[in-house]
């Protein structure tokens, strides 16, 4: 498996991608239109043609066949061009000690706090695919590629994950909340933002902040929480040092969870290394390496160890990152050490 | 027939009726607490508004009785506070709407939102508003609405322009008032009747600063709530019937507690104000049956009285009165009066 930019040649396999994803997926709807264009702009995007505001990265995950099995993708700013809407917990207090009155109230309120910032984005794996180290490195390769690109990201990173949804795409959040002032069902609501036509939020939505406890039980019991089927990708973003401090999407109230960029595991603990091509050792743990290019961006990832300012790793993992040994690496391994796995 | 009844000044021997008539006062209904301290307080702070020489308004309280000049019973009564906000605030939610509109959508919402608001602390507020059951839909009850009205009429300074009077709201069987439960609850923590004995404290004022500050959306309210607003409890109705017949306008004020509708009017457009008059008193044997109830008010402060009259006729500028009328207003041949003609209403 690697990860490589996406290229024209891989919209069929894209829209069929799009089309198991079902809604709840924003940034990746089956719209054949759209997608073409998401493609053009991720081409020049990985040809440092295109401002941060307008920067796409978008990535496919391709098996050894060449068949594209999963997507992700990496904005370079949210919210720069148009206004990018979340909204933020807080909390009213009404207090009267003298007659023992204490009542916090949760309030959402509106906010553009989180433009200008970059952003995680589109990671879907096919059904089929979901095992092994996929996931992990579907998600991570981003991580890696920021550390290696840093001056082309901003300092903090986020990420929206998908909220509370039913089977036929209806989310209890958006029927208590949204839906009374977008007169629209949500699967719509959310196709439009995906498509990228976000002014009629700013157009419909609440100016003021809402007190949560005026909402159904229903709505507030998914403020900030994931759909079940995105728990493992949260609980690996979690990992690597994100955390969710208070925002939630505005249309199903799913978490964004956001980290410092020096602070994510795999910007701050990958290293360059020179590429060795060998045996890995008994002792070689999975490694995610990229082969620091932009362009030509591989990453992929395979038990590998360092030896001598080297990382050993297989000849068919340098063939999969177009490298060949003496060439430079960014590596970090796959899983963060326990305590266990720290030797002398 | 009609003027065997007369609204005065309370007193202190008022206290037993007065008494039993906040006992009979709707749920929500603070301004008439069924508390002896606060109910002779009540009074007390209304003789001294009576005997203060006030050139503007202030922490003046009025309040008034009606009593049945056949039996000499008090049933009913009724007040009026100067400025409602008087050193203490006095919110109500006031009702606004927007329009969120995507015209690349098609798609144009009304939003209707409730905003905590101060607008009407500088008003005048009629209030403790309270008849015994049988007299309620009398001309008696009209009489008591009404003499509020005069006393304004008398000494309009000594009022806000404009008077303003909160409408109870609606609550069930068990007195739980649904807005409250939507509204109120989340922000004390307690049910209505609970709040209402906080409130039947002096700290009603400073309770408010409980309530939500920002401005609630009224389409996210359980429907119970949302039907409640501007909502006037089936026990209410013939206070503000009066008081809409006078030409006071629900606007968009709300209770903070109940969602009760704020009527509001301002001195000019009352229909009794308006249409009042100055003229002498001429005491006769026999006076002249005409085709007009007429509202009669004395100048007095310490000793206002208003008396209603059945159909008569005013002549030369006077208005005729018995020796019963005249003894009932403390007025003789030749004093000035306020008169006022209502419409013919139910005896």
């Amino acid at each position: 498996m690697i990860i490589r930019p996406v290229a024209a040649t891989d919209l069929d396999a894209l829209m069929n991608l799009a089309k198991s994803a079902g809604s709840g997926l924003t940034t990746l709807p089956a719209d054949e239109a759209r997608l073409s264009s998401r493609i053009r702009w991720a081409q020049k995007t990985f040809a440092r043609e295109v401002e941060r505001a307008d920067a796409d990265y978008l990535f496919v995950l391709e098996d050894d066949e060449g068949q594209v099995v999963g997507i992700t993708g990496l904005a370079g700013a949210v919210g720069l061009r148009e206004p990018w809407y979340n909204y933020r917990i807080g909390m009213t207090l009404s207090a009267s000690p003298k007659h023992g009155i204490y009542r916090p109230n949760q309030t959402l309120s509106l906010a553009n706090d989180l433009c200008g910032l970059s952003e995680v984005c589109s990671l879907f794996l096919h059904p089929e695919q979901r095992k092994g180290t996929n996931g992990r490195l579907l998600s991570l390769s981003r991580l890696v590629f920021l550390a290696e690109f840093r001056e082309l990201f901003s300092d903090k990173i986020i990420a929206e994950m998908r909220g509370v949804s039913d089977e036929n795409g209806s989310s209890p959040f958006w029927e208590g909340l949204g839906k009374q002032f977008f007169t629209m069902p949500f699967a719509q609501a959310d196709y439009l933002t995906g498509i990228g036509n976000k002014s009629f939020v700013a157009e419909l939505m609440p100016r003021f902040p809402i007190y949560t406890s005026m909402l159904p039980p229903s709505a507030t019991e998914c403020i900030g929480v994931v759909h079940p089927n995105t728990r493992p990708a949260l609980r690996l973003l979690e990992t690597e040092g994100f955390a969710h401090r208070g925002y939630v999407d505005i249309f199903d109230g799913g978490p964004v969870v956001e980290c410092e960029t020096a602070h994510i595991r795999a910007v701050r603990d990958s290293q360059p290394l020179i590429l060795a091509v060998g045996t890995p050792s008994d002792t070689a743990v999975p490694w995610l390496i990229h082969n620091r290019k932009l362009a030509q961006c591989r990453i992929t990832c395979d038990h590998a160890h360092v030896a001598a300012g080297t990382l050993v790793v297989t000849s068919q993992t340098a063939q999969r990152l177009c490298l060949k040994a003496g060439d430079q690496v960014r590596a970090v391994p796959l899983y963060r050490p326990t305590i266990g796995d720290i030797r002398p | 027939m009609n003027s065997g009844f007369v609204v005065r000044p309370a007193t202190p021997r008022d206290f037993e009726a007065v008494e039993r008539l906040a006992e009979q006062a709707l749920p929500g209904v603070f301004s008439l607490p069924a508390d002896p301290v606060r109910l002779s307080r009540k009074i007390e702070s209304s003789l001294s508004s009576l005997s203060a020489d006030v050139s503007y308004p202030g922490e003046e309280d009025y309040f008034f009785v009606l009593e049945d000049l056949a039996t000499g019973e008090v049933i009913g009564c009724a007040g009026i506070q100067a400025t409602c906000g008087y050193r203490k605030p006095f919110y109500s939610f006031r009702h606004e709407t927007f329009i969120h509109a995507s015209p690349g959508l098609n798609i144009s919402n009304k939003i209707h939102v409730l905003a905590l608001s101060h607008d009407l602390g500088e008003s005048s507020l009629l209030r403790s508003f309270q008849v015994a059951s049988p007299f309620l839909n009398t001309a008696a009850a009209e009489l008591l609405s009404l003499s509020r009205l005069l006393f304004v009429a008398n000494h309009p300074t000594r009022f806000s322009n404009r008077l303003i009077a909160e409408i109870v709201g609606i609550s069930d069987a068990a007195g739980q008032s649904p807005f409250w439960e939507a509204v109120g609850l989340h922000f004390y923590g307690m049910d209505y009747q609970e709040a209402e004995r906080l409130h039947a404290d002096d700290d009603r004022a400073y309770l408010a600063e409980l309530l939500p500050h920002y401005p609630l959306y009224v389409n996210l309210l359980p429907d119970a709530a949302q039907h409640a607003i501007g909502q006037v409890h089936p026990g209410a109705t013939r206070p503000y019937e009066i008081l809409l017949e006078q030409g006071f306008e629900p606007e968009r004020y709300v209770d903070v507690y109940d969602a009760g509708p704020t009527l509001a009017a301002e001195q000019h457009q009352i229909r009794a104000i308006r249409n009042s008059d100055l003229c002498r008193v001429h005491v006769t044997e026999s006076p002249a049956v005409g085709n007009t109830c007429l509202l009669v008010a004395n100048l007095s402060v310490s000793d206002f009285r208003v008396v209603l009259l059945g159909a008569r006729t005013c002549k030369d500028g006077a208005v005729m009165l018995s020796q019963q009328e005249a003894n009932a207003l403390g007025c003789k041949s030749g004093d000035f009066v306020r008169i006022s003609p209502v419409k013919q209403v139910a005896s």
